[in-house]
């Protein structure tokens, strides 16, 4: 029993370590986090010094400023945007967000900032230039856009299949590629892509005319969503609001960013302009990666050993906790610890800490499994040699039995930390700048989707190599 | 304290449906050497290894040296220091050299500092005349060779009691000899054992008591002469019928 307790008290050490290792800034009530998209360029999008700007962006900054607050913006995907905003884990969005009645159910909304309409692209050699010319073809969307919603109301009337893209980029791209014939997008974001590079035509007028606002949780941020609108009116009567859209969709604007492009077609282009992020990318990944490591190794020893010691209850804590976290999907995982976590507790979860969470739990299951494996296919008589001798339970284990079967499970755990490596890369749906997300970004801006994922590839591999090399190094020095 | 040193009442066992162990009372003597004989599936092996709690007992008490083992409140990890026990397939520890198994109890337990562990250690291997194996590693020796060695690390504890499960039952014939040599050493010696075995050799030459068990029950028990030259039960004496004839 005692040993039990044991356990269950490094358990709840290591998550609460986890939860408290990266304790979160405290914000002074003049900063607000804002959330916003990844690529919904000319509103958000990162420019070639992979800053943030675009109108949203601009917007947002200036009326900070015009108002005297703070503003901490996090680019995480209009997705993770919405649910990051309903849990609390940040205090507002902006994101080319269309005000529906829908959407007034859970957020609160700004006077709108902008007007869009719903138009549909298609490839310019193609013969499609209605609605009506649909049947039978699929349609691609962004997820949670309001042209999604709009290509599904109408999807039965027209009889087309709707494709569903978590960012503008590879819906585009599918529409490039001829996978989808068409794609829905508001005309402001669609025209300005064209403009800049992508080989698409618009065939049909805006439709659903529909506003733009900036948008807090239902009930929620009062007094930011106050200043949000008087800065705004501000704004608009001093000209900085017509400076900030004409910098953004003049022509002037967009023939500037054409020419830009053209000049970085190669990989080593895109390599020497993104050097810099790529390389945080790099780092961030390298990081999330071993710390990850570490916490899932712990924690799958810890639950592997519950599973084999001689006693039911500890057993079936092992049993259950590999049961939940192997057979939970990771991005489901991810998804739920970082949103749902904090509107369960109302406390706020760092990305960062979220990610390490999910992998700890996540891979740690996989390590316990194979750890208790490991263990059990240590023959039983070595135990019970042991036991015979009057050796403890504790000291037979440590002295005998994992040792013997740490060689077993050394193959098992090397191929762990490589599956771990790559899923940090599922982590970029929570918005932390890995490698992946720093590629998507890239993308979103140079549109060189085809060379950009190319470079990533490489470098995971790269990553793998070297890690696989290291710990085949570990292996011999603890073989020998 | 009487001279006593197991004392078995009414033992049974069960795995769920399955009866093994139906009632057995069983007693050893100290200094005194004892046989299990029966066919298998009688409860032998299984009446053995509850008496170091390798296996928990369903019902009735194993007192050894006066000491309840049966009892939850015993400290069995103290009570089988004094008891030794050597396994069917040796069981020697795989990631450790020879030496290493012998010293590691002893150790471990704070019976002996290391450099007293390494002398007796080697003088034990010496007495099974494998002197030289100190530093090899298990899987590099034959099984009458490991055998001896398990036989030597249970002996490094200094137990007063060694239990043998079919210690000869895996080895090739012509190992079997150099392990009973060291078992009939053992037993000159004056150690209390209790000796699982088909080698009815053995059980004539070295044995105190035949104890012949079937179906869970001890049927018969005796001096060797009384149960191999004349046994009762008619279960002793066709089991006896096949295996001498064998």
């Amino acid at each position: 029993m005692k040993k039990i307790i044991a356990y269950i008290t490094i358990i709840t050490s290591l998550v609460s370590v986890l939860l408290i290792s990266r304790p979160q800034k405290v914000l002074a009530k003049d900063t607000y986090n804002i959330a916003t998209d990844v690529t919904f360029p000319p509103f958000v999008y990162a420019n070639d010094k992979n800053e943030y700007v675009g109108i949203d962006i601009d917007l947002m900054n200036e009326i900070a400023k015009e108002e005297g607050f703070k503003v901490n913006i996090k680019p995480i995907g209009f997705n993770a945007a919405l649910q990051s905003v309903t849990s609390g884990q940040v205090d507002g969005m902006i994101a080319g967000m269309t005000i529906t009645d829908e959407r007034k159910q859970k957020f609160d909304f700004s006077s709108p900032y902008y007007s869009s309409g719903i138009v549909m692209a298609v490839s310019p050699k193609s013969n499609i230039d209605s609605l009506k010319d649909l049947r039978g073809k699929k349609v691609a969307v962004k997820t949670g856009t309001s042209g999604a919603d709009y290509a599904n109301s109408i999807k039965d009337k027209y009889g087309f299949k709707v494709v569903t893209f978590d960012d503008s980029d590879n819906m585009y791209n599918d529409v490039e590629n001829h996978n989808s014939d068409a794609c829905f997008e508001d005309d402001a974001v669609m025209n300005y892509g064209i403009k800049t590079g992508l080989d698409l035509k618009v065939v049909t007028k805006p439709v659903n005319n529909a506003n733009y606002g900036f948008a807090v949780k239902k009930g929620e941020n009062q007094e930011l969503l106050h200043k949000f609108n008087k800065g705004l009116a501000k704004l608009k009567a001093n000209g900085k609001y017509q400076q900030i859209i004409d910098k953004y969709t003049g022509a002037k604007a967009t023939s500037r960013k054409l020419a830009a492009q053209k000049n970085n077609h190669t990989i080593l282009g895109i390599i020497k302009e993104n050097k810099g992020a790529i390389l945080t990318g790099v780092i961030e990944t390298i990081k999330l990666t071993v710390v990850s490591i570490i916490f899932a190794t712990i924690f799958g020893i810890v639950i592997g050993l519950l599973g084999v010691i001689p006693n039911k209850i500890s057993q079936a804590i092992s049993v259950f906790v590999i049961y939940v976290f192997r057979g939970l999907p990771l991005l489901v995982l991810a998804l739920f610890i970082y949103n749902g976590i904090p509107s369960l507790t109302g406390t706020k979860i760092p990305a960062f800490v979220a990610g390490v969470i999910t992998l700890a739990l996540n891979e740690g299951a996989y390590i316990a499994a194979f750890v208790k494996g490991g263990i059990e296919a240590v023959d039983k008589g070595q135990m019970e040699a042991a036991r015979s001798l009057g050796l403890p339970f504790s000291k037979s284990m440590i002295k005998i039995i994992l040792p013997q079967g740490m060689k077993i499970m050394i193959p098992s755990f090397i191929n762990q930390f490589i599956i771990t490596l790559k899923d940090t890369s599922i982590l970029s749906i929570i918005g932390i700048l890995e490698l992946t997300q720093t590629g998507k970004i890239i993308i979103a801006r140079n549109l060189e989707g085809f060379r950009m994922w190319a470079i990533v590839a490489v470098i995971y591999l790269a990553l793998i190599t070297i890690l696989t090399l290291l710990s085949k190094w570990i292996e011999r020095r603890i073989k020998a | 304290m009487s001279d006593l040193k197991v004392d078995v009442t009414n033992l049974q066992k069960s795995y769920g449906e399955n009866h093994v162990l139906k009632g057995i009372d069983f007693k050893v003597k100290n200094n005194e050497v004892v046989v299990l004989i029966g066919p298998s599936g009688s409860g032998k092996s299984t009446l053995l290894r509850c008496l170091n709690r390798l296996e928990e007992p369903t019902s009735g008490s194993i007192v050894i040296d006066g000491q309840d083992i049966s009892s939850k409140g015993t400290n069995i990890d103290k009570a089988r220091e004094n008891i030794g026990m050597v396994f069917q397939h040796f069981n020697l520890f795989n990631n450790l050299t020879v030496g290493e198994n012998i010293m590691l109890a002893p150790v471990e337990l704070g019976k002996l500092d290391k450099d007293e562990a390494k002398y007796v250690s080697e003088n034990l291997l010496e007495t099974v005349g494998l002197a030289d194996k100190f530093d090899a590693m298990p899987n590099s020796l034959s099984g009458g060779q490991k055998q001896r060695v398990a036989i030597a690390r249970a002996l490094a504890m200094k137990p007063d009691i060694m239990l043998f499960d079919e210690p000869t039952s895996a080895l090739d014939p012509e190992m079997v000899g150099d392990v009973l040599e060291v078992m009939k050493e053992l037993a000159k010696d004056g150690m209390t054992m209790v000796v699982v075995t088909h080698e009815m050799g053995f059980a004539k030459e070295v044995a105190d008591r035949v104890v012949f068990m079937a179906d869970g029950h001890v049927l018969e028990e005796g001096s060797p002469k009384e149960i191999f030259d004349n046994p009762q039960n008619e279960r002793t004496q066709s089991f006896l019928e096949k295996v001498i004839n064998v």
